[in-house]
């Protein structure tokens, strides 16, 4: 009986392989741009200028505070209206995608940059260094060993809300399960793997995350 | 002509003024403790003098570099090593590069030859051997006397010393006093704000008193706790409260 309900044929196999790879090359593209956005952003909101530290907000907090599905229809559907660009689904994926990360990103960094104490910023300043100097050399060391965990749960939830570009049209891993799902009838089974496949590219990376989070747990 | 020339500052944090028209000078050598309630400005009047914190008005000369040009503040900061109450160790580097990397990066010394200065550093501070230790590795007086060896690396002219002790306990105050003994006996400049008076009676030349942000007392040790310590009534009752802990 599972024998028959197990069978899928080489077409399937492939189809489902490439639609991990648009998965995980929207989720790749996008989380690159995200954290350069993120990084500009969040040292921008660590400026000791007032204006410049909340200027990023204006950005962050429309995007941290609504839903990415209601992002992702408002720059493939809605900018067009008012623009008169008619984004592709992959492009549109990909803006959404990355601004969104961004957000999410700048307040890790913002946080990161915020945790390390400022004695650390005044022993370098001592010692005679630059503020770009001890910004280098002794901050952003610290700030990567408190982000990198953080930014790999990030990455994660950013794969797993990549599955929303089904929904203008792309051939993501979720859309390719649905269509397998109706064409086969077999929703256990596709099901099953679909969510066999997101474990296993996440599940590596929530360990490695695991792992650096111990190895930075150094006190001040 | 003095190392360090405090000229009429005023500073305040908003509304609360820490000094208003405060003048002292520190000479070239010798041990100077400064001695004062909490509060009272001494921890300012050292990170004024290393240009941590900027002041109001007045200025402050060191080596007749002014503190207010923020072109100055390197060769300031280079001349005024500075270790603080709270442990500074660069968390992410061993021992021998929380000492090695300002060097070379700053003063580029040759990176060998700031090893080997780091080395002979550590010997001193009775840390030979600790050079691949973590600052979580080590006790709060080990943490410290690893700060002044950093602070030495850049071969100032003075210290500046701000309660460096007041979070260690009584025997780890003691290793670290030791150390200070021994620099002071090499006759490295130091400022220090202590409330470790027999440190500043076995090792001060000088010792300076503030309240409020004024100068109530400065004069040599010998005559601070002989003379002034009788005569002021203020000074005396700090000095009471201090030794009962």
């Amino acid at each position: 009986m599972f024998e028959k309900y197990l069978k899928l044929t080489a077409y399937d196999a492939v189809f489902l392989l490439e639609a991990t790879g648009t998965s995980l090359w929207i989720t790749l593209v996008s989380i690159s741009i995200g954290t350069v956005i993120g990084v500009v952003m969040g040292i921008l909101r660590n400026s000791r200028n007032k204006l410049v530290s909340a200027i990023p907000l204006i950005y962050i907090e429309p995007l941290r505070n609504s839903p990415l599905i209601t992002q992702l229809f408002l720059v493939y559907y809605g900018l067009p209206v008012v623009s008169g660009i008619v984004l592709d689904s992959n492009t549109a994926a990909i803006i959404t995608l990355s601004l969104n990360t961004g957000a999410f990103f700048s307040v890790l960094m913002h946080n990161s940059i915020k945790a390390i104490p400022g004695a650390q910023w005044e022993a370098g300043l001592a010692l005679g260094h630059s503020r770009l100097s001890v910004f280098i050399n002794f901050i952003v060391p610290q700030v990567m060993r408190l982000l990198v965990p953080q930014a790999i749960t990030l990455y994660i939830n950013q794969l797993q809300c990549s599955s929303f570009v089904s929904l203008i049209g792309l051939i993501d891993l979720t859309k390719a399960g649905n269509i397998l799902n109706l064409r086969t009838m077999r929703p256990f089974l596709i099901w099953t793997i679909m969510f066999a496949i997101y474990f296993i590219i996440s599940y590596p990376l929530s360990q490695l995350a695991k792992k650096l989070e111990q190895k930075v747990a150094f006190s001040y | 002509m003095p190392m360090i020339e405090v000229k009429n500052i005023r500073k305040s944090f908003g509304s609360n003024t820490v000094f208003d028209d405060f003048s002292v000078n520190f000479d070239q050598s010798g041990v100077t403790v400064i001695l004062g309630p909490s509060g009272t400005g001494k921890s300012t009047l050292l990170r004024c003098i290393n240009g941590l914190e900027t002041i109001d008005a007045g200025d402050i000369l060191v080596d007749s570099l002014s503190v207010k040009e923020k072109r100055n503040l390197r060769e300031i900061r280079l001349a005024c090593g500075m270790v603080f109450q709270q442990t500074t160790l660069f968390p992410h580097l061993d021992v021998l590069e929380n000492l090695v990397i300002s060097p070379v990066k700053i003063q580029k010394m040759d990176r060998k030859e700031a090893v080997d200065k780091a080395r002979a550093l550590l010997d001193k501070v009775g840390l030979g051997g600790r050079e691949h230790s973590k600052h979580n590795e080590l006790s709060g007086g080990e943490q410290q006397r690893i700060a002044i060896a950093r602070a030495m690396m850049m071969n100032p002219r003075a210290l500046l010393l701000d309660e460096i002790t007041s979070a260690l306990d009584p025997e780890m105050t003691a290793e670290v006093l030791r150390i200070l003994e021994k620099l002071a006996g090499d006759g490295v400049v130091m400022l220090a704000v202590t409330h470790e008076i027999s440190f500043a009676q076995r090792v001060a030349d000088r010792v300076i008193f503030l309240e409020k942000g004024n100068l109530v007392a400065d004069a040599s040790v010998d005559d601070f706790f002989s003379g002034i310590k009788s005569n002021n009534e203020r000074i005396a009752r700090f000095l009471q409260n201090i030794s009962q802990g």
